[in-house]
């Protein structure tokens, strides 16, 4: 029996902007993939060949594998290439008529009808060049960094910006570092570690925690689920090595997340966003009973004596005692005092995983900073006293950023990479937070450039949109879409969506999912599985590896690749002339996809010694050696620990700063953050979203949005395998499919809400629908839904109602703060009330009436098209 | 014939195992070893979840469940015309012979077992005997798993403590189960009046006879857990200087028990 008749290699994480993870092998017969599968690196290497390491401590041996360690979404991804929502072809909206009436006011309610990819590019050329003779080319927004695929040669994030740039000039998207807002923002002003605010200087950290750490805390972490669309499963195995070594898992958050649920020692539930006072009362017992390293402060810190005051309650008459925290955060005063006491007499380090109430709700600096104040008390950089992550191991190729052993480089994509570059920026951009303000054609102004390869000095630079002269936004070309289902307050963009002065919305996507039904005109794009490219891994945390990645399968429908359509555009745009002359070619550059992948390969950083291009082409892959002598590289911030003065920190006295004077000189009077982080109940971006406040008496819950568990982001919400697991969907009375609701059952009695019930989350921005999941897995007080559930939009717009459970459409529109551009998009108030199901089909019978939906994969593009004559 | 064995402890509920065999056998075709899989509803490799504990001691148990490819087999023995044993052991449903004969399904457990109802046919775990035929050493799950939860291990190598699911005890299975913890109790000591919690108060477990179980100190955050228990009905008596005892049911024979936070009073 034949069981194959092609293997290929690819590089299946969702890092996008051409970094990677997750090297997979697919197996394809006829043309049709059949399956997807580890790739063994014994098949061409030995141990010694790749100088295969080990972490050894208190008598174990932890050792990375000859596999891959694919997070289980390797392995289903031919549901999203065969999915029953793939785009066959170019779609129109039926009531827009670029020569006549356009009907802004009717997206996301009409319907679209097949064009061919001539008509399509016809019409995106001409638009192009109407808007830029009309308006200026700063009036066309490009959004090129979407959650989506990775790849390089076909850069699915951000192809257009090239092309755009090279004719003439665009606005563009700056995606902020949206997973790990706090550390931006806050943690950079307090110990700088440029340019991320985690601590960048991670190095054999996870050998060090397992030599000296007598704990970590995974403070709002869930290495069981953030990794996985990203780098796989590493961090799991490295949370079982803990427990085999004793290390004690102590987990700190409001759910009883997926590694929490299987790993952990202890967990201490906390009110989402409340983690400030948490911190703050632990100062507290470590100042009152002198338990915190004063020798260290002394010599690598500043200002700690305006903390302290703080702290005390000198300030504003509050000592910040555990008393005073349980009423905040909800653990209980006697549990803050031990865990004060446990931290100040063990060594202890935190692991973080991006996300979750934590890290991204409103002031998030200041949970960030405190974190830092917390471990410069013990003494950060000390042997076992670090910051560590468990994904994003080679985050914007930085070597420092592996606490695993490294490789002798990090190869890169660059060569052949079309997409985007993050941080490069022309002189026009928005910041993704502010896009819904900024299209509806507001003026706005903001700090710093937002994105996560800036200094933090950048922040205290302002900008606006439009510029002087500009005409503010007039079309929109996005690609990979997911602004309304992962950023700050979707409601609020659906709106500004609906506007007139949006003339032309362009997406490029292979599903009908997120905005696109919002969309103009949609082309169809291929998946990483069609298209040859090339690629990398480097975030799996056990090899560098480069790939060359062969198409596993035939095409689906008529589509193109992002690069393939947007060069489709510039074919149309040459004729044009002028700024438009030989466009083609500037974009091509001539090259064909086989020249491309070879020039990546060139410029991949591998050493010429080691370069053997028939070799990569035969293997599919190419396995990188650690680097000889990793394990005597220094570990974490033991540098700075040992020599403050010749290793200081990028801060601008070089010390860890309680006080920062940059934020004192820079944002004066900035009550939200100011110069020591504070614990803040309210001010003017967020005047009442916490649970003391008056909103809460209508909206009682703090929500918990993580990363989710089965999708990454808004991706793989069609998988059939995923949505029949009971923590991927409920499935209501009606037969569909509903994102749960996690509600513990002490408060689903108080709202006589059942386990399977549908139910609403909302508040003055909308309402989120979903399926009650009634679980001791999330504190009372607190409810949970995953971020990214697919639209399904029955009124859209503020005021809303979504079906569908995308409950990033009512998160809060303001920013971390009133400086800081950051977004929310968790640990906000909500209201839970069962559905009135019945009442809603009554009164939006169309929408409850999708012919093509199934529980199984979820909405489907067939329903959004005109039946064709 | 190899074996099959799960180990609970570390598993960490990716269910990469689960889909491994549906990116395996969904819209493939291997006939005559296996015809293709629906999309959803069959789990020849089923991983399931349960939820143990209350807030703030919660667990999630993952057990993985599948064929034994039992040396006793039930649906051989009623159904040998359309089942088969091959030399390696594997148990198969001809896919061509098998149409049609919904009689088979009582034959074996609901959950190892699936009529497919477009094919009409009944369809089970084959152990990858396609792969298997065209060199692979191990099934998909097996290959797949990243902490090495799931391996095929010789008779020899099963822990003495690994056991057959219920359904597939004595019927020689080939799949086997071990470190899924058995019952546990939660509780933390408290002085509610002074906020601290109580560290080292002697906590005693003692079961329905009145013989004493075992004996814990509270730990540094005034915590003790009682684990590997039997199902029973226990007590818990706690003793702390300058505090009056306090006893507490802690009945194990349904589910784990969480005492939850304990406040003492002074004696």
């Amino acid at each position: 029996m034949q069981i194959a008749d092609k293997t290929t290699h690819k590089n299946m994480s969702l890092c996008s902007f051409g970094n990677g993870a997750n090297l997979t092998t697919v197996d394809a017969l006829n043309g049709k993939v059949v399956r997807m599968r580890p790739a063994h690196f014994d098949e061409y290497y030995t141990k010694e060949d790749l100088n295969y390491w080990y972490i050894n401590a208190k008598g174990h041996t932890f050792e990375p594998r000859m596999q891959t360690l694919n997070s289980p979404f390797s392995f289903m991804y031919k549901t999203r290439t065969y999915s029953p929502n793939r785009i066959p072809y170019p779609l129109q909206r039926v009531d827009w008529d670029p020569n006549g009436e356009r009907h802004p006011e009717n997206r996301g309610k009409s319907k679209y009808k097949r064009i061919s990819w001539d008509e399509a590019t016809d019409i995106i050329a001409a638009e192009i060049n109407r808007i830029d003779k009309t308006y200026g080319r700063n009036s066309i927004f490009a959004q090129g960094d979407g959650h989506g695929e990775t790849g390089s040669v076909h850069g699915p994030h951000g192809s257009m910006c090239n092309l755009l740039d090279m004719t003439g000039g665009l606005t563009m998207q700056a995606r902020q570092p949206d997973s790990w807002e706090g550390w931006y923002w806050g943690a950079k002003h307090a110990w700088g570690n440029e340019p991320l605010g985690q601590n960048t200087h991670q190095h054999n950290l996870f050998k060090d925690i397992s030599e000296h750490s007598d704990a970590l805390l995974f403070w709002g972490c869930d290495p069981e689920t953030t990794p996985w669309g990203w780098s796989g499963q590493q961090a799991s195995r490295l949370c079982f090595w803990f427990t085999e070594i004793g290390v004690k898992q102590i987990h700190i958050a409001p759910d009883c997340n997926y590694a929490n649920a299987v790993h952990s020692d202890m967990w201490i539930p906390v009110l989402p966003n409340t983690d400030a006072a948490l911190q703050l009362a632990i100062a507290y017992v470590w100042i009152t009973e002198g338990t915190y390293d004063k020798e260290y402060l002394a010599t690598h810190a500043d200002g700690f004596d305006w903390f302290e005051y703080y702290v005390l309650g000198k300030e504003d008459g509050e000592p910040k005692t555990p008393e005073w925290a349980e009423t905040k955060c909800h653990v209980p005063a006697y549990r803050i005092k031990a865990l004060a006491r446990y931290w100040a007499s063990h060594v202890v380090s935190i692991g973080h995983c991006n996300g979750g109430s934590f890290i991204r709700s409103c002031y998030s600096h200041e949970p960030a900073r405190l974190e830092v104040y917390l471990l410069g008390m013990q003494g950060v950089g000390r042997p076992g006293v670090n910051q560590v992550k468990f994904i994003e191991w080679a985050l914007i190729g930085m070597d420092s950023f592996n606490p695993l052993p490294p490789g002798y480089f990090l190869p890169e994509v660059r060569g052949c990479y079309h997409g985007a570059v993050l941080g490069e920026l022309p002189r026009s951009f928005i910041p993704k937070t502010l896009v819904p303000a900024a299209v509806a054609g507001e003026h706005i102004s903001w700090y710093g450039h937002t994105t996560s390869r800036h200094h933090r000095t950048d922040q205290f630079e302002k900008f606006e949109f439009p510029q002087p002269g500009d005409a503010g936004v007039k079309m929109i070309w996005s690609d990979s879409p997911c602004w309304c289902t992962c950023w700050n307050c979707g409601n609020a963009y659906e709106d500004a969506l609906r506007k007139d002065n949006v003339e032309f919305f362009l997406v490029e996507h292979p599903w009908m999912e997120n905005e696109c039904c919002y969309a103009d005109i949609i082309l169809p794009i291929s998946t990483t599985l069609e298209l040859d490219d090339f690629g990398v891994d480097t975030y799996s945390g056990q090899f560098n590896s480069i790939i060359w990645e062969d198409a596993a399968c035939d095409r689906v429908g008529e589509s193109l690749s992002d690069y393939e359509a947007v060069l489709e555009v510039a074919k149309k745009l040459e004729p044009y002339g002028g700024k438009y002359r030989h466009c083609v070619k500037h974009y091509s550059r001539f090259k064909s996809i086989e020249e491309w992948r070879e020039e990546g390969y060139d410029k991949c950083d591998i050493p010429e010694a080691w370069k053997d291009l028939d070799l990569l082409k035969k293997q599919g892959y190419q396995v990188m050696m650690t680097r000889y002598g990793w394990e005597d590289e220094p570990a974490g911030m033991i540098e700075f620990y040992e020599d403050p003065v010749n290793n200081p920190m990028e801060t601008p006295t070089g010390k860890i700063e309680y006080y920062s004077s940059a934020l004192a000189e820079g944002f004066p009077g900035d009550k939200e953050r100011g110069p020591v982080a504070h614990w803040i109940e309210n001010g003017p971006a967020h005047p009442d979203e916490r649970i003391g406040g008056e909103r809460a008496k209508k909206y009682p819950f703090l929500l918990v949005s993580n990363h989710p568990r089965w999708r990454v982001h808004a991706n793989y919400d069609d998988c059939p395998w995923t949505r029949e697991i009971e923590t991927c969907k409920v499935i209501g009375p009606d037969g569909y499919a509903y994102e749960p609701v996690w509600i513990n059952p002490v408060d689903a009695e108080k709202l006589g809400i059942e386990n399977g019930d549908v139910v609403d989350l909302f508040n003055e921005r909308g309402t989120v629908m979903g399926g009650a999941y009634v679980t001791e897995r999330i504190m009372p007080g607190a409810v949970y839904q995953d971020h990214g559930a697919h639209l399904d939009t029955i009124v859209p717009g503020i005021g809303g109602i979504d079906r569908g459970g995308a409950n990033n459409l009512i998160c809060p529109a303001a920013t971390s703060s009133t400086n800081a551009a950051g977004e929310v998009t968790g640990g906000f108030l909500v209201g839970v009330r069962k559905s009135d199901l019945e009442g809603l089909k009554a009164k939006y019978p169309e929408k409850f009436a999708m012919e093509h939906y199934t529980p199984e994969t979820g909405l489907c593009w067939m329903d959004y098209v005109v039946e064709e004559a | 014939m190899k074996n099959i064995l799960f180990d609970a402890s570390l598993c960490n509920g990716c269910y990469s195992c689960q889909f491994a065999c549906k990116d395996e056998h969904c819209g493939n075709d291997w006939s005559p070893i296996a015809a293709p899989q629906p999309m959803t509803g069959q789990f020849w490799c089923k991983m399931e979840q349960h939820d143990r504990g209350k807030c703030p001691e919660v667990k999630v148990q993952y057990t993985l469940h599948m064929c034994g490819h039992c040396d006793n087999c039930s649906l051989l023995e009623y159904a040998p015309d359309c089942v088969y044993r091959r030399d390696d052991g594997l148990i198969i449903i001809d896919s061509e012979k098998a149409r049609g004969r919904k009689d088979i399904m009582e034959h074996c457990n609901e959950d190892l077992l699936f009529w497919n109802e477009e094919l009409e046919l009944p369809q089970k775990c084959t152990g990858c005997a396609h792969l298997l035929d065209n060199g692979w050493e191990v099934p998909r799950c097996v290959e797949i798993c990243p902490t090495q939860a799931l391996r095929v291990v010789e008779d020899d190598e099963l822990p003495e403590n690994a056991t057959n699911l219920p359904g597939q005890e004595g019927k020689g299975s080939h799949f086997f189960v071990v470190n899924i913890p058995k019952k546990w109790i939660y509780g933390c000591l408290v002085d509610r009046e002074k906020n601290e919690v109580i560290i080292g108060a002697t906590a005693r477990l003692i079961d329905a006879n009145g013989a004493e179980v075992a004996t814990l100190a509270t730990d540094e955050f005034g915590e003790f857990r009682f684990k590997e228990l039997e199902d029973a009905e226990y007590e818990v008596t706690i003793s702390a200087d300058g505090y009056k005892d306090v006893t507490l049911a802690a009945d194990t024979t349904q589910e784990d028990v969480v005492l939850g936070d304990i406040f003492a009073t002074a004696a």
